[in-house]
Parts: C-alpha cells; sequence; structure tokens
C-alpha cells in the first residue's frame, strides 16, 4: 500500500533540499575541495556550483551559430587565460579544427590574456586521436589546462575525459561545432554569439562583448548574460543602460539577476 | 673474360642465368649490414670500389664481449651460413688488409696479429690492393706478381708512373694512412645492447627490455652529466632482418621509465608495420645524440614525484608526438616583423621561444589568423575608405563601425619573397556584432587602379 507523498513544512523543505544540494556534487565527485574560476561577475558566479567555473571538469562552449565561432573561440580563450595554474596551455585540435583555414594566433591570444609562451599546439590527425590526446594531456597532470576543438562527442568519449579531468583536477574546455549538440556529461555548457563591441568616448573598439547563455549547468541554475571583457582581462556585465546598441532585453535580465 | 652467353653456354650446359640487378643487391648487403650491427654499430657495407659484395666491422673494443676475436668470428660465420651465405671472413688491423685477407687467402678465416700487415700482403697479388683495372694492368706488364714487391721501394718513381691509387692503397692497407669508412648508421654516442637467450615477440617484452637497456644507459649518461635526446631502438630478428626505432625527445632525459613509455606508444603506432615474425633475438637501444643536462636545484613546486616541471612537460611533449607524429606539438615563437603572418611561426622546441612583447601597446590583433587571406568582395564609398560591405565565404556582411587603416607596408629589405604592395587593415564590425580583420592591397591610385581586399583575421 503505497501513501500519497505528504507535503513537508516549508523550513523542514528547504532543509532537505539545502542537505541534497550538498549532497549531489559529492555524488558526482566535486568535492567541496575543488578549485573554480570566478567571473567576478556576482550575478553568473551565483548560479555555478562553487560559485565559478569548476576545476577538473568538462566544460562545453558552442557557438550560438556557424558564423559565431570566432566569439566562442575567444571567451575560451579569455577563460584559459585567466586559469591562475602555472603551467603549459593545451590547444588540440584535428586538422582544420579551430576555424576552417584559421590558426591560432599567439599575438591575438596574448591580447586576450593567454601568454603565447605557454601555449602548446596539438595537431591531430583526426577525431579519434585528439580526444585520446586531451585525455592523455589530462592524465599526465602537467598543464594548467586543455582545450580542445572536435566536432562530435559521444557520451562515452564526453564520460571519459570528464573522468580523466576529474582525478587531476585540470579544467578541459571544448569547443563544440553547434549549434546542435549531442548529451554528453559536461558540468556546463555555453551558447556563445557575438555581440556590439563597447566603444570609448572617442568611437574605438574599448571592450568585446559577448552574449552567453548558460544553458547546461550541473547543480546550479542556467541563465543568459552580455558579458564584456576589458583589456585588463577581467569580465563585467554589460551595462544596458550606457549603450542603446545593446538589446534591451538581455541587458535588463542580467540586471535583474544581479540585483 | 667478355665471353658471349653462347661461350658460356657452351662450357657449361647447366648454366642459370639472371638479370643483374645491382640496386637490389646494394639493397640486400644493407640490409645485412645493418643486421651485422648487432656485433658493433660500426658497419660500413662495401660500395662498388671495394667489389660491392661484403662489409667492414669496426670490431675495436666490441669483441671482448662476444669472448673475443675467434668466438666473434666464429658466431659471425655460424649465423651467415644458417642465412645460406658461405662467407670469408678476416681481422686485421688496417680494412685495406682484411679485405685483402678475405679475398686472396685460401683459408675462410683469417685472424692477422696487429703490426704484421705487410708481412702478410707480400705474398699476395697486387690485386690485392683494390686497384683499379688500368693499374692492375700496369702493374702485371712491369712484372709486379706480388705486393712485396712493391713495398719499401723508393715512392718517387711510382708517384711518376701511376696514378696516386697506388701508393694510397698500399699506405692504407699497411696502416701509414687512415682509410675513411662509410658506416651503414650513424655510430651513437652510448649504445648498450642485450642478446636474447630466447627470442621475444610481445610489445610489452620489447619495451621492458627498452628500459632495463636504458637504465644500463642512465648509469653513463649520469657520469657524463648528459642525457639522450635522440634514440634509436634495433630490433634483430631470428631470420636476420632488423627494425630500427628513432625516438626524438624534446628535453634530454636519462629516465628509463619514460624511455620504456615512448618505446611502446611507437610499437603501439607502428604495430601495422612492424613484423615480430618468429621474435627478435637481439635488441640494441643506442643515443645517438646526446645533450648536456645541466644540475638543477629540486624546485619548490615540484610534484610529489620530484620531478620538476618542465621535465614533466618534456615528458607530456614526448608522449603526444609518439602518439600523433614527430610536428604535431609545436609552440609559438615571435619573429621580428609587421607582417601578421611573418610576425610569428610555430617552432618544435622549447628553448626556441623568446621573449613576447607585451600586448598592451601593440595595435589590436586578432585571435584567428587565416593563412592564406581570402579574398573579399568590398563595396566601399570611396576606393580609398574603410569597407561598408562586404561578401566573405558567400555571406553579405553589413559594416556598422569600422576602425582603421593601419597601414602595413612591405618589407623592402627583403631581396626576396616581398608580400606585395602596401596594406591597410580595417577592424570592422558588422551588424551581428561579428568583428573581421580586413585589408585592402595596394595604394589606390599608386601602386594599384583597383583596390583588392582580403580576410585575414577574426576578431573574438
Amino acid at each position: 500500500m503505497k501513501s500519497p507523498p505528504v507535503p513537508l513544512p516549508a523550513p523542514r523543505r528547504a532543509e532537505l533540499v539545502g542537505a541534497l544540494r550538498r549532497l549531489l556534487p559529492r555524488m558526482e565527485g566535486v568535492g567541496q575541495q575543488g578549485r573554480a574560476l570566478s567571473f567576478g561577475i556576482p550575478a553568473l558566479d551565483l548560479c555555478l556550483p562553487q560559485r565559478g567555473l569548476v576545476f577538473g571538469a568538462l566544460h562545453e562552449i558552442v557557438p550560438a551559430t556557424e558564423g559565431d565561432r570566432p566569439a566562442a573561440i575567444g571567451f575560451l580563450v579569455a577563460l584559459l587565460g585567466r586559469m591562475p595554474a602555472q603551467g603549459p596551455v593545451l590547444l588540440v585540435a584535428a586538422p582544420r579544427g579551430w576555424t576552417g583555414s584559421g590558426r591560432p594566433y599567439g599575438r591575438g591570444l596574448h591580447q586576450l590574456g593567454l601568454d603565447p609562451a605557454r601555449v602548446l599546439l596539438v595537431a591531430a590527425g583526426g577525431r579519434e586521436q585528439a580526444l585520446g590526446a586531451m585525455e592523455d594531456a589530462l592524465r599526465s597532470g602537467v598543464p594548467a589546462a586543455v582545450a580542445g576543438a572536435v566536432d562530435r562527442l559521444d557520451l562515452r568519449a564526453s564520460q571519459r575525459l570528464q573522468l580523466a579531468a576529474r582525478e587531476t583536477g585540470i579544467p578541459l574546455l571544448l569547443l563544440r561545432q553547434g549549434p546542435r549538440t549531442e548529451a554528453s556529461v559536461a558540468m556546463t555548457r555555453w551558447r556563445v554569439g557575438a555581440a556590439p563591441a563597447a566603444r570609448d568616448r572617442f568611437g574605438l573598439f574599448a571592450r568585446w562583448r559577448w552574449r552567453l547563455q548558460l544553458e547546461r549547468c550541473r547543480n546550479g541554475r542556467t541563465g543568459a548574460w552580455v558579458v564584456e571583457f576589458d583589456d585588463a582581462y577581467r569580465f563585467s556585465l554589460a551595462a544596458a543602460m550606457a549603450d542603446p546598441a545593446l538589446p534591451r532585453r538581455a541587458g535588463a535580465q542580467s540586471l535583474a539577476r544581479a540585483g | 673474360m667478355q665471353d658471349s652467353l653462347a661461350d658460356a653456354h657452351a662450357r657449361a650446359d647447366a648454366l642459370q642465368i639472371r638479370p643483374a640487378d645491382p640496386a637490389a643487391d646494394a639493397a640486400a648487403l644493407r640490409r645485412l649490414a645493418l643486421w651485422a650491427t648487432r656485433y658493433t654499430p660500426l658497419v660500413a657495407p662495401w660500395e662498388e670500389e671495394n667489389g660491392a659484395d661484403g662489409f667492414f666491422l669496426d670490431i675495436t673494443g666490441a669483441a671482448h664481449l662476444l669472448g673475443g676475436e675467434e668466438c666473434l668470428l666464429a658466431d659471425l660465420r655460424r649465423r651467415l651460413n644458417r642465412f645460406g651465405l658461405p662467407a670469408r671472413l678476416a681481422v686485421a688491423g688496417t680494412a685495406g688488409a682484411a679485405w685483402a685477407l678475405s679475398r686472396f687467402r685460401r683459408e675462410p678465416v683469417t685472424i692477422l696479429p696487429c703490426g704484421q700487415e705487410a708481412a702478410a700482403l707480400s705474398t699476395l697479388p697486387p690485386a690485392a690492393l683494390r686497384l683499379s683495372c688500368a693499374t692492375r694492368a700496369a702493374l702485371r706488364r712491369l712484372g709486379f706478381r706480388h705486393i712485396g714487391a712493391l713495398i719499401d721501394k723508393p715512392r718517387a718513381p711510382f708517384a711518376a708512373r701511376f696514378e696516386k691509387e697506388l701508393l694510397l692503397r698500399l699506405d692504407q692497407a699497411l696502416g701509414r694512412t687512415a682509410e675513411p669508412l662509410r658506416f651503414a648508421c650513424a655510430p651513437p654516442v652510448y649504445h648498450s645492447v642485450r642478446y636474447l637467450p630466447e627470442p621475444v615477440v610481445t610489445t610489452d617484452a620489447v619495451a621492458m627490455l627498452a628500459e632495463r637497456l636504458m637504465q644500463g644507459l642512465s648509469r653513463a649518461l649520469l657520469r657524463d652529466g648528459v642525457g639522450a635526446r635522440a634514440l634509436r631502438l634495433s630490433l634483430y630478428r631470428v631470420d636476420g632482418e632488423v627494425c630500427m626505432i628513432n625516438l626524438g625527445l624534446a628535453m634530454p632525459t636519462r629516465s628509463p621509465a619514460h624511455v620504456g613509455r615512448l618505446v611502446a606508444l611507437k610499437l603501439a603506432r607502428l604495430a601495422g608495420t612492424i613484423d615480430a615474425g618468429f621474435g627478435f633475438e637481439t635488441i640494441d637501444l643506442a643515443v645517438t645524440a646526446a645533450e648536456r643536462i645541466l644540475p638543477r636545484q629540486t624546485e619548490l613546486t615540484a610534484a610529489a614525484d620530484g620531478t620538476p616541471e618542465a621535465e614533466r612537460c618534456a615528458a607530456l611533449v614526448d608522449r603526444l608526438r609518439q602518439r600523433l607524429g614527430p610536428r604535431s606539438v609545436q609552440r609559438l615563437r615571435p619573429a621580428a616583423s609587421h607582417l601578421p603572418e611573418r610576425a610569428e611561426a610555430p617552432c618544435l622546441t622549447a628553448e626556441e621561444t623568446s621573449a613576447w612583447p607585451p600586448p598592451d601597446a601593440a595595435p589590436l590583433r586578432p585571435p584567428v589568423l587565416l593563412q592564406p587571406p581570402e579574398p573579399v568582395a568590398v563595396t566601399a564609398l570611396v576606393p580609398e575608405g574603410p569597407p561598408l560591405r562586404f561578401r566573405w565565404r558567400g555571406m553579405l556582411h553589413d559594416v556598422v563601425h569600422a576602425q582603421g587603416p593601419e597601414r602595413i607596408a612591405d618589407e623592402w629589405w627583403r631581396a626576396r619573397n616581398t608580400c606585395g604592395p602596401t596594406r591597410d587593415y580595417y577592424l570592422v564590425e558588422n551588424s551581428d556584432g561579428r568583428r573581421f580583420w580586413l585589408y585592402r592591397e595596394g595604394l589606390y591610385g599608386r601602386e594599384t587602379e583597383a583596390a583588392h581586399w582580403f580576410m585575414h583575421g577574426l576578431f573574438a
């Protein structure tokens, strides 16, 4: 005989949810001791477990459309540059993995905060090799971070990568083909689109802007923001009111969340 | 000599005839020479002037490893016989004397004690000196039947009468002049060889043996304060084939475990091309390039196993290169040039990287560079103005904001490889907020009549 679920009194319910919240990350192997990369934006960090991008996990970055791929690369490089750990940063890609015939350009990476002297470019012959190389690099425990560009990723491969990243506590950022993505065990999935850049009073480009959509976030909340990236390599929310060029709704939403 | 085929058939009716294939002969000889590196790493197959039908082994310091010269020759002869090659062998103090003794002595195996070259050669005909046909004929005409008649004669008449060849060959055979030999593979700096009682076939066994050999080598490397930068693993198959595996390392190393892992990775990668056959009976690990390792203080931040950061990084690079190919892992190196595509170049090693200029002062550069630049169809208000609208990869983009131009002129001081006319770079943003790096080639009206536009980079 099954009794109908008894609605819990409100304080007890909050307590239970809190306990479950604490339990879930431990079940997924992301302990309290895991470090995280904070964006420095309270509204955004609050959505993420441990108030930031968890190290030792797989994070997916998906361009909103094919044309937004450079913006997605920019966001990825900006994140890599903010990783505090010492050591090399691996960029793994199959041939033509980044954008068609393009290749990462050191001076441009430098201007997004990633020191090109730390960068190791790994050219894999195909997708399987790229996945193998990423797993190898993660398991070695040497790099500060690993980033890769793969077109397709099956669930099993994503599990292997997530496991390898968790074991050594090295963040893995995957640039996906987009716009559609298969199921994976990624901790977060960011959909990145280009947004008109902020300009200074002389009309020159001052800060890059990206439309970020946190589409998936385990143990956290999803959300959408327009973020800016300035030349001190800091993230901030684009101020909607200051720039009428911005899409009003996205900015307003982010402000509401911040409040 | 100079018999026709019919003459030959007339003399021996059971004659079998095959066309000569010198290239295949040379290849077979080279294979055999590589096999012979199991005795000593210094093996020189004979070229045309030596008859192209044998090889020199430099067994200096190697004979005692097999129990002396007699045992070495016996072993070599036994193994060659098993391949179906009846061999004539000679050991002498000089390559020339050994050549002469192996060909002109009746016994198939000769060992000449040191310093007796002159006595041993004096009874042999002049042909034993590896002379050309003309010189041999001239000597015969003059009545020289033995080398003894040539030794210790006044040199001036011979020098005047014959080519340099005669005296040179004589001196080489007697050890008065050094004879340069062309070895089949570069002599290693260090090497360690193991003769196995039982052939091995599995990858694991080979990797483990390589690790053991490296353990032996690492003592010598440590003593000399160097590390291996390039290694060669030679696997000698029971049937005489030799597989050689070359390993390059990102940083000099002495670690047997690292070498063992690299060998295992390489073997896994070559699985389709290496055939173990009935097994490998001898394994040789050679250090073909060694480099100084400076003694270092252990870093405070070193990992639990005590290896410094740089070494662990180099180990990772090595592993990835074994897996993906020798040129798969690259670093970026800045170069002194204003042209974007020349301002940096990929390089293979860590030492080549130099300091990057600070990014703040420099004009904006894209994180993704298109190489080669892609042509773009552009509409502009005036020919030398910023673009208003452009079509790239089949898509039409409306320019909302353009920043520029940044003028980059040709490097006229280079005699060759000039990039062409002056370029005007624009950073443009389209109506979707996507940013592009375009340039117009040539100064309108001065260098070119029509403006050509190219897409060179994509901004974040």
